[in-house]
């Protein structure tokens, strides 16, 4: 996947920010620090971005630094698994998961009715595809096991969720950090979920 | 934190501890500390060897002290000469004497009077200060104000203000000057509002750029405006 770049002299021109903000907002980790990217060029070194995620991001930093301060932005981007802690009735109340799929959900889980954040998103990343419609039941258990089973492995990196269906036999995994992903023939790329847009999505719902 | 109930760790003469949880930790004379410790206040005073990770409010070293972990505080305060060899987060430092950190710095405002050295990238709300610094990576500061005396060194400056100035020196000082070389080594210096004196950088961007005397400079990118002292070089000047 090469991105389109974009240099930090056109970015600031683009967004209409200041040299003072952006290092002040990679300071307060609201840019992660991958997305700096060095290339030389022919007057020396210059930095580049990609540019859909900066954008993206410098949008939502400048639409919510209004309501919030930028710490509180920085652990709204934060991928880490803040120690929050929701019950089930809380969470269908606040519109993340509607009732059936939490009811599939606790079925299989097992669980307790307090959902820590990592739980959370399980269920919101299972709600998210069952409702698109993009899976059926079967695979949301299977895509509830992979994510119970790397937990440990979401946690903190940039990672994707994959689904794949080839001649009717579907498949689901977890990338991390990926910089391509290319399958055989006949393989249908179901659906790809990024495990951190969701965290930022479940992130807004609760703010 | 429930300091209250903690003791007190005191060495005076020479011995050392294993480290743990105080609130108090005094080091006089030269004491050693093999583990991290967790602590309200920190004193060293003549030579500290600390063996681990240090968690304090306020720390404060007088002569020499030695950390062979990281540092993470509310205030540090150095009197004297300090080493870290792991990173440091404090949200206050202040720097009379001589610090050296080997990882990297993260705080909200750094006051320095002497010599301070940063292995990685220092990250800072507001850097103030006199005399000298260096600094491996990017020194990222909202504020940059300081007054140069000897040679300093960073890799990448950013911000939104900065402010390098020559200092000007006691009578003692202009008597030193042959050795040192009062300059400011740089690659790459970013930010709003920029105003330097003795420095060699090889790109400066930003919106309002004024060089002083004794500066050397490679290319100089500004928006709005931009000024040029006569004792300046500067190969390249374009507005974007």
């Amino acid at each position: 996947m090469s991105e389109e770049l974009i240099s930090k002299k056109d970015l600031l021109d683009m967004a209409r920010i200041s040299y003072g903000q952006l290092y002040r907002w990679k300071r307060k980790d609201l840019i992660p620090e991958e997305w700096f990217i060095r290339k030389s060029t022919f007057t020396g070194q210059e930095t580049f971005f990609p540019k859909e995620k900066i954008l993206e991001r410098i949008n939502k930093i400048q639409s919510m630094k209004e309501n919030l301060s930028l710490d509180e932005l920085a652990d709204m981007f934060s991928p880490n698994l803040t120690d929050l802690q929701l019950s089930r009735v809380e969470l269908i109340k606040r519109n993340i998961v509607s009732e059936q799929v939490m009811n599939m959900y606790i079925e299989q889980d097992q669980g307790s009715d307090l959902f820590t954040l990592s739980r959370i998103l399980e269920v919101y990343v299972l709600e998210k595809l069952l409702q698109s419609g993009e899976i059926n039941l079967d695979e949301g258990k299977m895509l509830l096991q992979v994510l119970k089973d790397q937990g440990a492995q979401i946690k903190q990196k940039n990672c994707e969720l994959v689904i794949t269906r080839k001649l009717g036999v579907s498949s689901c995994l977890v990338v991390i950090n990926t910089e391509g992903l290319y399958f055989e023939r006949g393989t249908k790329v179901v659906t790809t979920v990024s495990l951190m847009t969701c965290m930022e999505e479940i992130k807004s719902k609760l703010v | 934190m429930e300091s209250k109930n903690r003791g007190d760790l005191v060495i005076n003469g020479l011995g050392s501890s294993n480290g743990g949880q105080f609130n108090l930790v005094s080091l006089n004379g030269r004491g050693t500390i093999n583990n991290d410790i967790d602590c309200n206040v920190l004193d060293s005073n003549g030579t500290g060897f600390l063996k681990g990770n240090v968690k304090a409010t306020k720390a404060k070293v007088n002569g020499t002290a030695r950390f062979e972990g990281s540092i993470e505080a509310e205030k540090l305060q150095v009197e004297g000469t300090a080493k870290i060899e792991g990173n440091l987060f404090v949200k206050q430092l202040k720097v009379s004497g001589k610090t050296a950190v080997g990882g990297k710095v993260k705080s909200e405002e750094i006051r320095l009077r002497g010599i301070f050295s940063v292995g990685e990238d220092c990250e800072v709300e507001r850097f103030k200060g006199k005399y000298r610094f260096t600094i491996g990576g990017l020194l990222n500061a909202d504020q940059v104000d300081v007054e140069i005396y000897g040679d300093c060194r960073a890799k990448e400056i950013g911000g939104q203000t900065i402010t390098v100035k020559q200092h000007t020196g006691s009578f003692i000082g202009t008597l030193f000057k042959p050795f040192y070389k009062t300059q400011l080594e740089v690659d790459l210096i970013e930010g709003d509002k920029i105003y330097l004196e003795n420095t060699s950088a090889k790109v400066v961007r930003g919106n309002q750029v004024r060089i002083g005397a004794n500066c050397q400079i490679g290319i100089v990118e500004y928006s709005e405006e931009f000024s040029q002292d006569k004792h300046a070089v500067i190969d390249d000047v374009r507005q974007v």
